[in-house]
């Protein structure tokens, strides 16, 4: 099994010194064309595609797409990658035969792997060009390692990409019929039962619970765990996530819920409980609530004690 | 009636009435006393010092204004900040602060007080504070009444989320915007409820001096047209709301196009393009309102119901025209973030690198409102229950303030007043219900089922649904409190005969409850004030063994050493964070500031910081740089250093120059940022990394050389500089300055004339010690 | 440059002076003169005792002359008589040019017949007569300085025996000039024990002080020594004094630019290299890593700051005040650090303050019903020079008739008026100017002034009536009725 990649090893240099330059160019352009704009590498066709001579740039992506593999990000990123290879494919001839996409897969390249030490997948490669007139001025020939700080996305790809072609990469992200799809569907059945809602709509009420419900949400962090995406609770089943400036997706419901019961009892004692016309089962009540308010209020302290360690004062726990 | 205690009869109306105001007047003295005093805790722990960063360029501009005068100050072309390009700064800044203390300052000595321009600056805040109390205390006036302003004016004058950019020696612009927010909306509300164009116009001139004080005007330019629009929906459209808006936007607009920053944005972009449309469909719908108070037909009121729409219509379609042909500038980045969460993030790095930018966690919100934070949304019910204009206001500004705080730590400020109203308006309509001593007589009428059910509904209804369980199973048992809930959610017209308290324990116990909270909340911001928002940030406290202060001094040591020993037109490079520091500080031309408006100046200073020295020198030599600052903090553990900050320069370099800078280059092959052996060699050869260690291994003898910050051995042997020299290190280390060398009088390149040195250095050695053997 | 003597007075004495080679060669003659130069860093200070003896009687004008080099550095001249400690009258007669030499007279306390002698003894200090040598040192090299000096002291009478010693700091002197071809003397010129370096003796010298004698006879002398203390120079010094009768305070604030007139640091500062000599204990002798300043006793509320806010870094013993006439020797000290250690040939600039009780400083003359200050001119710092030294003094609002007694006159001097805090009509402000101070120069300057007792109440008053006013209008705009409408 090793034996393959060395061979292939071995036949590199060989392979490259019989083929030249252009002709390897032929080569490429006839697989490029013939795999909707993909080439797939194995470690000799590599060796050819980073020709010394080459005059031509490409972007290679290095994954593994075997399932022994268990490389799941190589399979997220595998489909935006060949999206923008096909999206090249549009661009005039001229163009496109200056700038290559390739992909080489660990178990048909791993000499390729072994030669460039990579232990992750998936990478991406981009190889200017080493002679003619898109030589770049600093005469670069290491490749350039594509940054994967905005994700998987085909979007942010071809527009990083873009950067070493030619001409811009037309991709364009495929329409989400699905998400437009179910946007005007509410909004038809809102439109249509809008007799039935319009009693909603107009009811204080109905309102002041969306309103309640905003602020308790957005101030019992939800926002936060939106924009940095944190999981609903951490590993181990904690729910609590550690540090003062970071939480979890559950911390979001449990304040949110400690808050809403506090200002409900606060409310139930100032505009519910003066209506109770019979004085001992008022008196019942005051206290009840009263002591909903002292309770939840220490339960409030004690989490926020968890997250904020140095925090001196304490209730009840 | 039947009294829970007694009171005094026998005083006059009048007697009661005066002794009120007294005490009003009284405590209103004593909130803004305690606003200002919780806010030297900075002045007494460290000195009178300007803080942090922005503030510096505040008082160096304020400076300027009060010696050469307002004219100078207009006309200030600031040739030392971004060298070489040089800053416009009366046209890029907005001048309602330094004009403010410039005022202050010219009073005083027209007064015969010479009192230092530092110690104005410096005290601005607190002092501003105390009259953001007062107008808190007239808004909430018209929310409820004088006892809920004065609760509402405590709060906000001790809440942490206030003091955090208010403390002494912040001087931002924040120190003034909450007031002006706070008053603008105040003379808004005001003019709406009275309809008069005089309330009208000093929410225009008010409005005014916020557009000249901060930024964040466009949030008032929003609200305000917001606030319109929801009475026009709500069908409460009125001649009052015709008046306050128009005189509001008329003048508003109009002076607002008189400062220099904002220009002719009014008219020109997106953010100012809600309250444009609002002032037109007002004219619109006045006009329509005209016509039928002349005209009854039904069905032309019909038609001009229909026309009024469809006007309405085509002008937001004339607006959308109006942008896609580009007449109309879209939203700006740093509002359009406030949408797009992820936006800054990836096209504007050096706005998603300022810390204050990041969403808030809930600690925080808990952290600078404490158990205010719980009462909100009580408040908010309590505004929809009696729905009057201003309570209309208040809802909105909760919904929007609540959303903007929760994506930016920053925006907390603009949540903390309404927090503070809607908190006051629950907490003292609680002590309203609980102090009042008149009893119900009691009776037993217990409604029926049917209703109670339907009333719990409406209990689910009236209180959020996180407690709707509660509510049920509090309302299910008892049908009396049905009926109660019924009385509450009805817009409160019950006499108080049927409404009141049973009983003294009760009240005791649920007011001595209420104080309790106070008392906490007391503490809490005193704990919270002194500990966590109280440190300039220039100056560094730390403890001595024996539990004394002591202070670390190194930010001004060395700045005062550039000061002082060096030439006056010597150019410092630095990190922008410290940009206005250096010009405050130390007095001399600084490549980048905190005023980023040149993204590829800063990406320039980031490339030279994260290249090597050869790739480097060129662009110091070409900005003729003289001096390269960087902070470290490895040695005392100072983690906010540069080394941390490092990446952000990778990444803004990176969105210039994506071919010669590359972020995974920084990390090694398993993706960890390292400084030790391991570190990868770019990272190895970049001159920040170079200038941090420079020698700092030798600094522990033979030992293991530890980086305090990233806890990680730092190699035996330390990097070499070539085209730097070290000129001068602060006492902890945390602050070092490298003078760049000028090119080699024999023309070699340094790297070869360094290496030449030093080997004829050993050629001297070698043969002394040969002469040694021999003797 | 402040010398201590009276301007010149009497027309007679110039008179008889003017042909002064003529006529003082022959009233006096030298029997011996001893010079002793104490070297320094940034003050040199010269002890030459003459031992005359009279050659008519009745004579009691003595002449010395001063070269234009030396007289160019001095900046002190007095003269005593040998253990006396009262101090003679001294007179300046300037530049003398057909002998190119600075004469003063010195006028003894009783003429001398033929025959009789006395012991004169001529104390100067000298400022910047030293210079760093190498100019550049790096941060671990020693320091060392350069002396120029004549050979001879010039006289206008003949001297029988003269010499000069000039003593080192320290033992190490690099090198020292022997002169060569010198009369006067058979044996050696120059001969070195120790830390001293004698010059002479020289034999029967005729009257020097003059052109020809300079020209032909005078020979420079250089001594290159070795200098283990830091070279300080105050190259700007303001002292405001504020007096306030209400506070019963005295408020001293000194603004200071130090600079290190010692050897330029050569390459850059390395504070590991700083850093590791404080902790094996061999500071090097250019650096000055702090300071100690004597403030005077019963001083209270000091601060210390720059033009970037608090420096942190000192400490302070204070001493309670010293009741009047006793012996001032006590101090409040004050040990302060600058932000950062003085190189070699870098700048420090701060700001000193203190308040003081003004009783230890001010008194009450009944008689004249006059007030007297006593202002200290400066702190005094043990061998350093003050280059421009500015003395304000800030009197209490509305004084009167006010005069001032300088211990020696100032290059410049006037009264102005100074706006403080609720001022009316501001403060009398004594202003005086001096340069080329040292540590002989540590004086008093008493301030008298009369204060009448409305002045006291003017600043109560004038408040009081500011407030009274607010109110008042206050009360009008609240009962004025804006209404356009009457309701």
């Amino acid at each position: 099994m090793l034996l393959l990649p060395l061979l292939a090893l071995l036949s590199l240099p060989f392979c490259l010194a019989a083929i030249s330059a252009e002709s390897a160019h032929e080569k490429l352009v006839k697989l490029a064309a013939s795999n909707n704009g993909l080439i797939k590498l194995d470690d000799s066709l590599y060796g050819l595609l980073t020709h010394p001579k080459r005059t031509w740039s490409a972007s290679v992506h290095l994954t593994a797409m075997d399932p022994r593999r268990r490389c799941t990000p190589c399979k997220e990123f595998d489909p935006s990658f060949s999206a923008v290879a096909k999206a090249w494919t549009h661009v005039p001839q001229a163009q496109r035969d200056t700038h290559f996409f390739a992909t080489a897969d660990f178990d048909n390249a791993m000499g390729t792997f072994q030669k460039l030490g990579l232990q992750s997948a998936p990478v991406v490669h981009i190889h200017l060009a080493a002679e003619g007139d898109r030589r770049p001025a600093s005469g670069r020939s290491a490749p350039i390692v594509y940054d994967f700080s905005n994700g998987f996305d085909a979007g942010p790809l071809a527009e990083q990409l873009s950067a070493y072609t030619p001409v811009a990469i037309p991709y364009k992200a495929p329409i989400d019929f699905a998400k437009y799809g179910t946007a005007a569907g509410v909004a038809l059945i809102i439109l249509s039962g809008i007799r039935f809602f319009l009693p909603i709509l107009r009811s204080r009420w109905a309102w002041a619970a969306g309103t309640v419900l905003t602020s308790l949400v957005m101030t019992a962090g939800f926002m936060f765990v939106r924009i940095r995406g944190m999981p609903a609770s951490g590993a181990n089943g904690q729910w609590i996530a550690p540090g003062y400036q970071n939480q979890y997706g559950q911390e979001v419901q449990v304040v949110s819920f400690v808050y809403g019961l506090l200002s409900a009892a606060f409310l139930m004692l100032t505009l519910v409980t003066p209506y109770q016309t019979h004085s001992s089962r008022q008196r019942l009540q005051v206290y009840l609530w009263s002591g909903v308010i002292f309770v939840m209020f220490s339960v409030l302290i004690s989490l926020f004690r968890v997250k904020n360690r140095g925090y001196p004062f304490k209730l009840l726990l | 009636m039947p009294l829970a205690y007694s009171l005094p009869s026998n005083l006059s109306p009048a007697t009661v009435t005066n002794t009120s105001s007294l005490l009003r007047i009284i405590s209103l003295a004593l909130i803004s006393g305690a606003a200002i005093a919780s806010r030297l805790f900075a002045v007494i722990n460290f000195e009178s010092i300007i803080h942090e960063f922005d503030p510096w360029f505040n008082y160096r501009a304020t400076r300027v204004l009060a010696e050469k005068g307002f004219y100078a100050f207009w006309n200030w072309f600031d040739h030392t900040a971004w060298y070489p390009l040089g800053r416009v700064v009366g046209g890029t800044i907005y001048p309602g602060l330094m004009a403010t203390s410039g005022v202050i300052y010219n009073v005083l000595h027209a007064l015969n007080l010479p009192v230092d321009i530092r110690n104005i600056c410096v005290l601005l805040a607190p002092g501003f504070s105390a009259l953001t109390a007062w107008s808190t205390y007239m808004f909430t006036k018209e929310m409820k009444d004088e006892s809920a302003g004065l609760l509402a004016a405590a709060f906000i004058g001790i809440a942490p989320g206030y003091i955090s950019r208010s403390v002494a020696g912040s001087y931002d612009n924040e120190a003034i915007a909450i007031f002006l927010l706070m008053f603008t909306f105040y003379s808004w509300i005001k003019a709406l409820k009275t309809g008069s164009a005089f309330f009208g116009t000093l929410t225009a001139l008010f409005y005014f001096y916020m557009v000249a004080a901060w930024g964040g005007y466009a949030f008032i330019t929003n609200m305000i047209p917001l606030h319109a629009l929801t009475l026009i929906l709500m069908g409460r459209f009125s001649s009052r709301l015709y008046v306050a808006y128009s005189s509001w936007y008329a003048i508003g607009t109009l002076a607002s196009m008189q400062v220099p920053f904002v220009g002719f944005q009014p008219v020109r972009t997106s953010e100012h393009m809600a309250a444009l449309g609002v002032f037109g469909l007002l004219q619109i719908v006045a006009f329509a309102e005209l016509v039928r108070a002349h005209v009854s037909s039904k069905q032309f009121q019909s038609i001009l119901f229909g026309s009024v729409i469809g006007i309405g219509l085509l002008g937001a379609l004339a607006f959308g025209g109006l942008t896609y042909k580009g007449w109309i500038a879209p939203w700006t980045g740093r509002f359009y973030s406030l949408w797009d969460t992820g936006y800054a993030k990836k096209y504007i790095p050096i706005i998603a690198s300022v810390s204050e930018h990041q969403p808030t966690a809930w600690p925080s919100f808990f952290m600078d409102l404490q158990f205010l934070i719980f009462l909100f949304p009580a408040g908010v019910v309590l505004c929809f229950r009696e729905l009057r204009d201003e309570h209309v206001f208040v809802i909105i500004y909760a919904v929007v303030a609540s959303y903007f705080a929760g994506v930016m730590v920053r925006l907390m400020l603009t949540l903390t007043p309404v927090v503070c109203v809607a908190a006051a308006v629950a907490f003292s309509s609680l002590l309203d219900t609980y102090i009042d001593p008149v009893e119900p007589e009691a009776s037993d009428a217990a409604a029926s089922p049917a209703e109670g059910t339907s009333a719990a509904g409406a209990a689910a209804a009236a209180s959020d649904a996180g407690s709707s369980k509660k509510a049920k199973k509090a309302a299910a048992p008892d049908p009396g409190v049905a009926s109660g809930i019924l009385a509450a959610v009805a817009p409160s017209g019950s006499g108080p005969k049927s409404r009141g308290i049973f009983g003294l324990d009760t009240r005791g116990l649920v007011v001595f409850n209420a104080l309790g909270m106070l008392l906490f909340f007391v503490l809490h911001c005193t704990y919270v004030t002194s500990s966590a928002y109280s440190s300039p940030s220039v100056v560094l406290a730390s403890t001595n063994p024996d539990g004394s202060q002591h202070i670390i001094d190194d930010f001004r040591e060395a700045y005062y050493w550039l000061r002082q020993n060096t030439p006056e037109d010597a150019v410092v490079m630095s990190w922008w964070d410290y940009g206005y520091q250096i010009a405050g500080m130390a007095d001399r031309p600084t490549l980048v500031d905190n005023n980023t408006w040149n993204n590829t100046h800063i990406a320039t200073v980031g490339k030279a910081m994260s290249s090597s020295e050869e790739v480097a020198y060129p662009i110091l030599r070409k900005h003729d740089v003289d001096y390269v600052l960087v902070i470290f903090g490895g040695l005392i553990g100072y983690s906010g250093d540069d080394i941390n900050k490092f990446l952000w320069m990778v990444r803004i370099a990176q969105g210039v120059w994506p071919e010669e800078i590359q972020e995974p280059n920084y990390f090694t092959p398993k993706g960890e940022y390292r400084i030790d052996d391991a570190a990868p060699a770019t990272m190895k050869n970049s001159l920040m990394y170079k200038m941090s260690y420079y020698r700092f291994a030798e600094l522990f003898g033979g030992n293991q050389a530890v980086d305090r910050v990233r806890g990680q051995q730092v190699p035996k042997t330390g990097p070499t500089l070539d085209y730097l020299d070290e000129a001068f290190t602060s006492e902890n280390w945390i602050v070092r300055i490298y003078q760049v060398k000028k090119e080699d009088p024999l023309g070699r390149d340094l790297k070869a004339a360094n290496a030449f040195a030093n080997g004829k250095k050993r050629k001297k050695s070698k043969p002394l010690s040969r002469r040694r053997a021999v003797a | 440059m402040s010398r201590h003597w009276r301007a010149p007075f009497s027309l007679l004495l110039s008179a008889f002076l003017l042909p002064l080679c003529a006529s003082a060669a022959n009233s006096f003659e030298n029997t011996a003169i001893v010079r002793i130069v104490d070297l320094g860093g940034a003050l040199v200070h010269l002890t030459t005792t003459y031992a005359i003896r009279a050659l008519e009687d009745g004579s009691n004008v003595y002449t010395i002359a001063l070269g234009e080099q030396e007289h160019g550095h001095t900046s002190w001249l007095e003269a005593k008589l040998k253990g006396q400690t009262e101090r003679l009258p001294l007179e300046d007669f300037g530049y003398h040019k057909d002998s190119g030499v600075y004469l003063y007279t010195v006028e003894l306390p009783k003429a001398l017949n033929v025959n009789q002698t006395a012991n004169l003894v001529i104390e100067t200090v000298q400022t910047h007569a030293t210079y760093p040598w190498p100019e550049e040192a790096a941060q671990k090299d020693p320091q060392s300085l350069k002396y120029h000096s004549e050979l001879l002291v010039l006289s206008p009478y003949k001297t029988a025996v003269q010499r000069t010693k000039i003593k080192s700091p320290s033992p190490q002197v690099h090198s020292y000039t022997t002169p060569e071809s010198v009369e006067f003397t058979t044996d050696a010129v120059v001969t070195k024990a120790g830390a001293t370096i004698t010059y002479g003796p020289f034999y029967n010298i005729p009257p020097s002080a003059t052109g020809t004698f300079v020209d032909k006879k005078q020979k420079e002398i250089v001594v290159h020594y070795a200098l283990d203390f830091p070279v300080l120079e105050v190259t700007k010094l303001e002292r405001a004094a504020e007096i306030s009768h209400w506070g019963a305070n005295l408020n001293i604030e000194d603004n200071y630019h130090f600079h290190n007139a010692g050897p330029r640091l050569k390459g850059h500062f390395s504070r590991l290299e700083h850093q590791s000599q404080g902790y094996f204990g061999r500071p090097a002798p250019h650096v000055i890593p702090s300071l100690q300043l004597h403030l005077p006793a019963g001083i209270h509320n000091v601060y210390y700051y720059d033009l970037v806010g608090n420096v942190s870094t000192s400490a302070l013993r204070t001493t309670p005040s010293i009741p009047k006439g006793a012996e001032a020797n006590r101090f409040s000290v004050l040990e302060m650090r600058p932000r950062y250690p003085i190189m070699g040939g870098w700048n420090y600039s701060f700001t000193l303050g203190w308040d003081s009780p003004l009783a230890d400083y001010a008194g009450f003359d009944s008689k004249t019903g006059k007030y007297v200050v006593g202002v200290p001119i400066m702190t005094v710092i043990p061998g350093t020079v003050i280059d421009d030294a500015e003395v304000k003094i800030i009197l209490p609002e509305g004084a009167t008739d006010i005069d001032y007694y300088a211990p020696y006159p100032a290059l410049s001097e006037r009264i102005s008026t100074h706006i403080s805090y609720l001022d009316t009509v501001g403060r009398p402000k004594v202003t005086l100017k001096y340069k080329q101070l040292t540590d002989k120069h540590g004086g008093v300057i008493y301030v008298t002034y009369k204060v009448p007792s409305t002045a006291h109440l003017r600043k109560a008053i004038a408040s009081a009536t500011a407030l009274l006013g607010f109110f008042a209008l206050g009360l009008a705009v609240k009962r004025l009725d804006t209404r356009i409408r009457r309701k």
